[in-house]
């Protein structure tokens, strides 16, 4: 496998002609902190729900997750339409989308549940089991693959000291293959929870986990 | 500029503010002439504006290259119904990663798009169906269009004009085939995402069963421009029958890769010798996919004759697509390239049709054995025959998908998968 | 009126209503087009890309199920690209196949035996290893084995549209896709979902009641009625002189494709093996068995010149033929008031895709013919009680087809003349001085009286054991010997000659295998 010409720090982004911080890449100044009941009604459904911390046995949709629930409905037409938010709500709070909480969102928008079952296993980012801490997703498809892809997944492997697909004995992190994550000039590309990691090389790999270890929730 | 590498070649007009953070900001937007062209629409009324878009002859730029303004004018004129028009930002296709960087630089430029593609077909609503693992992009989109609520761009009544145009971001849940037109409403809709049987046409039962149009967010990020300085304008970009800028999303074997806006009929090896600084090592190039994995591969002969544009594409057998070039060079395991490619159709297969189910995953599985170097050659005439009558016979495209690379890399690069066969040793590294 | 639209194929000119689709339209032809998820009762997602067909001047294959036909079109279904593109999805619906027909149920009745046979591949090529489902119970009486399903989504589509309960849906996508329920929750308390059995191409989908038990070739098929009110059309399927199981015909009117569980699973009392098998004649504080002549002889000798007053009990699971012929037996003894009972469920539970068919609340077939007949409903809702009259009677007793459980030993047993016609005998029928024996409606011809007023008819399905014989012959023998109409040796000429006045002008060739409405539509309502 060949260098790739720019070398950088897997988070901050920094490549080729810009120098830019971490912040200013993902736009954290910008969209600052994002209120539980949703904000603004437009984006209510857009709330990230891949996160370290999980509650398994979390209130689904009472309080302000009820509000940002209203919010969500009172965008569409039919209240179907918002089953996928609604099931995204659910990991977001649980970690995972488990056959309660299919339950519950089936009771809330009056669906049938083995209606809310067929839809939350046809999408790919609804777990459905318990998952890591972190949730390493590293792209394999081509054009990541073709710059050393798998070489990035046996060093998580390694590093984490689990197998692929599942949990580490430290309950810390969880490696999977992705599909291709839409970074495709910035190889390869690593999803942890919510947040992307490009140009990640092998040897990046150890200070990219030391540093999530290291973040407060 | 497009991001992350600057080249005098390009042509800056969606990319301009690529990798500046403050551009975010509506103030700023505004500042530089932002929404100017929505106000613009409005005097114009929706029947020019797409008399203009039509002029411009702008192509849909998600991959089918459809003209844009010929498909707002199939809306329905007096269904009595409600309109919507959605926004295609579900970007999974492999090599393409232009959306998100439209999205997290310029998202105003997007919603301006929206705004005035809503209002040229008279929809009330417009839907950014953003893909699912675009958290970051998701926020930041979100945190835009709030800001256009605020400053009366978007709304009840936008900016005294009498227009009601409300915006919602949609985030997907991880699934390819949402990006297939009827695919995303049915998600949009709380389904699974599986397309539809067309006819019905989305212009006549869409989202909700109400007349519907999609368009992907490179289409209506150049809507602004196009309404602001004009049809005729966009026109000197590009050639005759494609006209207009492309980003291009340039990823594989090339030492700077990244997007990178150029006027369409850029020619290939143009782009990958002297905007992306060659190939790296200095290898000799193998294969290129030029328009995103859906799309057959062309050895290096070929690619020394094609131009990037839609026409040009089909000429040398191969389409523009989405215009994400995937360069490979003499390193390149072809093989297991495909095998790749195969799989993950096969995972994303929605699994209605029984073509594209049984034959993506029974495609995978062949070409898996191949790799490992238990394959036969009467296993490449399977292949071949096979994937042939998965082309056609579909509700959607995505089988078509997987016989392409299959077939092309068969016919072009069949001594691949014969030395695999005859167990040699592997052809590439990578 | 419709417009008309001229459409060819296969060379076969057509003209069918604007809206048709390419496969209704070949129908009409005699050509069927192979198809697995078009069922005409339900939506039609047109995913099996089977009933892809060749239409000049489209770009691709057209799929025939949703592709409404538009004037001067010529469709080819036999043309080589058809041909080969049938080949092709079968191929791909093999590919991951168990192939496992020696133990499938479905062998012999299989649309993709019968479509692989007809146009298949001769051998497979794919030597990779399958996907594997393995078997599920989905509760009720179904069973799922995943490997054989051709993931048609007929049975989800039949429980989220017909039976508006969506309990069946697909889980994950692509290649891993499968049916399922939610979770342990399957398909209890559901009153239909024995019809995804019948709706299902393959053998996914099998009824937990007919697993293993005889193998399709070996059915006979028999037109019958089921044991509703409703009257669903039914065939019988019988070998070795039982009923193996009971499966719908198709009638818009009634029943349209469908069946309920209740009456589906309703078939073991045909096979009961504890039948009167001859006429039988109280004799020394025994009884003793004699020939129809004699046993009917007998009767009329006992109720010579009596002027005892008649009660009867008849039976709403009698055919018209048999309860008319018993009303004119009775009007030739003196005439007497006629009861019958019948068991009800609480009230009617419709089938919510096609509510015109229902579980209905009366659980017998014949009601409204008893009705209409002038019999009156006696007891309770299960059938017991409402014959205390009669129990203690000290005339002419005459019982048809009750069986009378839950009387005692002492019914009819003052009794001048007790005489009991039925399938099964019981501690009430101890004091009766002749019994006789009678078909059930599977080993008869006649018709019964759904709620509507509809006449329908079965057919014969199993051979009557011993002697027993149908009621409407020998009461209408009886009933003719004291004056009171014809003895016919034919149901048809029984039907005719019923003399009641609803039946009148209706023959058997009216009602035929779909039923017709009879003159008088009688609705019983409260009672």
């Amino acid at each position: 496998m060949s260098d790739i010409p720019f070398k950088n720090p897997g988070w901050a982004g920094n490549t080729g002609e810009f120098d830019l911080s971490e912040e200013e890449v993902r736009g954290e100044d910008f969209v600052g902190t994002r209120p539980v009941h949703g904000g603004h009604a437009s984006g209510a459904g857009t709330m990230p729900y891949m996160l370290a911390k999980k509650d398994p046995e979390g209130v689904l949709f009472e309080g302000e997750y009820r509000e940002r629930l209203d919010k969500i409905l009172s965008r569409y037409p039919t209240g179907q339409a918002a089953l996928l938010p609604a099931l995204g709500l659910c990991q977001e709070i649980r970690g995972y989308v488990s056959p309660e909480s299919m339950d519950a969102v089936a009771e809330v928008l009056d669906l049938s549940p083995a209606y809310v079952r067929g839809v939350a296993t046809f999408y790919t980012m609804y777990n459905k089991r318990p998952v890591g801490k972190h949730l390493v997703q590293v792209c394999t498809n081509i054009s990541c693959n073709l710059v050393g892809a798998d070489e990035v997944v046996d060093a998580f492997l390694t590093y984490t000291d689990t197998e692929l697909g599942q949990t580490s004995e430290d309950g810390n992190f969880t490696v999977i293959e992705a599909e291709c994550l839409a970074a495709c000039g910035f190889p390869t590309c690593v999803q942890i929870n919510s947040r992307y990691f490009e140009n990640v090389t092998p040897a990046e790999v150890p200070k990219i986990c030391e540093h999530l270890k290291s973040e407060r929730e | 500029m497009a991001y992350p590498y600057v080249s005098d070649h390009e042509v800056r007009v969606l990319s301009k503010h690529f990798g500046d953070p403050s551009h975010r900001r509506i103030d700023t937007y505004v500042e530089r002439g932002g929404y100017k062209a929505l106000k613009k629409a409005f005097e114009m009324g929706p029947a020019q504006v797409i008399d203009e878009v039509k002029g411009s002859g702008l192509r849909g730029r998600g991959g089918a290259g459809f003209p844009t303004g010929v498909k707002w004018s199939f809306m329905p004129q007096d269904s009595g119904k409600p309109h919507y028009l959605l926004c295609n930002a579900d970007e999974s296709e492999p090599g393409t990663f232009k959306d998100r960087e439209l999205i997290r630089w310029n998202p105003h430029q997007l919603i301006e798009g929206c705004l005035i593609g809503a209002y040229a077909i008279g929809a009330k609503h417009a839907y950014i169906y953003c893909r699912g693992e675009f958290f970051e992009a998701n926020s930041i989109l979100a945190r835009a269009v709030e800001d256009a609520y605020e400053g009366g761009y978007a709304g009840k009544d936008i900016l005294g004009s009498g227009n009601d145009i409300e915006i919602t971001v949609h985030q997907g849940a991880g699934a390819y085939i949402c990006g297939e037109e009827t695919g995303l409403m049915n998600s949009l809709e709380g389904r699974r995402g599986q397309p539809r049987v067309k006819p019905p046409f989305p212009a006549a039962v869409g989202a909700f069963g109400m007349p519907s149009t999609i368009n992907n967010v490179e289409t209506l990020a150049a809507v602004p421009h196009i309404v602001d300085n004009g049809g005729d304008w966009y026109r000197q970009f590009g050639t005759e029958k494609s006209p207009g800028t492309k980003l291009f999303c340039v990823s594989g074997h090339v030492n700077k890769p990244g997007n990178y806006e150029l006027p369409l009929g850029f020619p290939l090896m143009k782009l990958i010798e002297e905007v992306c600084g060659g190939i790296r090592d200095g290898n000799a190039l193998k294969a290129v996919i030029p328009g995103g994995s859906s799309v057959p591969i062309i050895n290096a002969e070929e690619s020394s004759r094609c131009n990037l544009d839609y026409e040009g594409c089909e000429e040398v057998g191969t389409m523009l697509g989405c215009a994400s070039v995937i360069v490979m060079d003499e390193k390149a395991d072809i093989v297991k390239q495909v095998r790749r490619m195969v799989d993950f159709y096969a995972h994303e297969s929605c699994g209605q049709c029984t073509p594209c189910r049984e034959g993506s995953s029974w495609t995978a599985q062949i070409l898996k054995r191949i790799e490992y170097g238990r394959g036969t050659e009467e296993d490449l005439n399977t292949l071949m025959e096979m994937t042939q009558q998965m082309v056609g016979t579909t509700i959607c495209v995505l089988s078509d998908s997987v016989a392409a690379p299959v077939q092309s890399s068969i016919e072009k690069f069949r001594e691949d998968y014969l030395s695999l066969i005859r167990r040699d040793e592997q052809v590439g590294a990578a | 009126m419709a417009d008309m639209v001229n459409v060819t194929i296969d060379g076969n000119e057509v003209s069918v209503p604007k809206g048709t689709t390419i496969l209704e339209a070949a129908k009409r032809v005699g050509t069927e087009v192979p198809h697995y998820c078009y069922h005409p009762g339900m939506s039609s997602p047109a995913m099996c890309r089977l009933c892809l067909v060749e239409v000049e001047g489209a770009p691709k294959p057209m799929p025939g199920c949703v592709t409404t036909v538009m004037d001067g079109q010529v469709v080819h279904t036999q043309s080589d690209q058809a041909i080969k593109n049938r080949r092709g999805v079968l191929e791909f619906y093999l590919v991951n196949h168990p192939l496992d027909c020696p133990i499938c149920d479905m062998s012999g009745e299989c649309n993709l035996q019968d479509y692989v046979h007809a146009e298949g591949r001769e051998q497979g090529r794919g030597v990779e290893p399958k996907r594997v489902f393995g078997r599920d119970d989905f509760g009720g009486d179904v069973l799922f084995y995943g490997d054989r399903c051709v993931m048609c989504t007929r049975c989800v589509r039949f429980m989220s549209e017909v039976e508006q309960d969506h309990r069946l849906t697909v889980v994950e996508r692509g290649n891993r896709s499968v049916i399922d329920t939610f979770f342990e929750e399957g398909l209890e308390g559901t009153h239909w979902h024995g019809n995804i059995v019948d709706i299902c191409p393959v053998g996914a989908l099998v009824s937990k009641d007919f697993l293993h038990k005889a193998r399709a070739w070996d059915l006979a098929h028999t037109p019958s009625i089921c044991d509703c009110s409703q009257g669903c059309n039914i065939s019988l399927h019988t070998r070795d002189n039982l009923v193996q199981r009971i499966k719908p015909r198709e009638n818009l009117d009634v029943n349209a494709w469908w069946l309920s569980d209740a009456c589906r699973m309703d078939y073991e009392w045909m096979n009961r093996g504890d039948r009167i098998e001859a006429p039988l004649i109280r004799s020394n504080g025994g009884s003793k068995v004699l020939g129809w002549k004699d046993a009917l002889q007998s009767i009329l000798k006992a109720a010579e010149g009596s002027d005892a007053s008649v009660k009867a009990v008849a039976s709403a699971r009698a055919s018209n033929e048999d309860l008319a012929a018993f009303k004119r037996l009775i009007k030739g003894l003196g005439g007497g008031e006629i009861v019958y009972r019948s068991p009800r469920i609480e009230k009617d539970i419709p089938l919510k895709g096609f509510p015109q068919l229902a579980v209905r609340r009366d659980r017998a077939p014949n009601t409204t013919g008893a009705n209409v007949m002038g019999m009156t409903r006696v007891g309770d809702d299960s059938a017991t009680g409402g014959l205390e009259d009669i129990a203690q009677h000290d005339g002419i007793v005459l019982v048809l087809g009750d069986t009378l459980e839950d009387q005692p030993t002492t019914f009819g047993a003052d009794a001048e003349l007790y005489v009991y016609v039925g399938q099964h005998e019981s501690a009430a029928t101890a004091s009766a001085h002749f019994i006789l024996p009678a078909t059930t409606k599977a080993e008869s011809e006649g018709t019964f009286t759904n709620y509507e007023g509809r006449v329908q008819r079965f057919w014969r399905a199993l051979d009557p054991p011993g002697m027993a014989r149908p009621p409407w012959l020998v009461l209408g023998a009886l009933a003719a010997e004291l004056g009171c109409g014809e003895a016919v040796r034919s149901a048809e000429d029984s039907f005719a000659a019923m003399g009641v006045d609803a039946f009148a002008g209706i023959t058997y060739a009216d009602i035929g295998e779909r039923g017709t409405v009879i003159n008088e539509i009688v609705h019983m309502t409260g009672v």
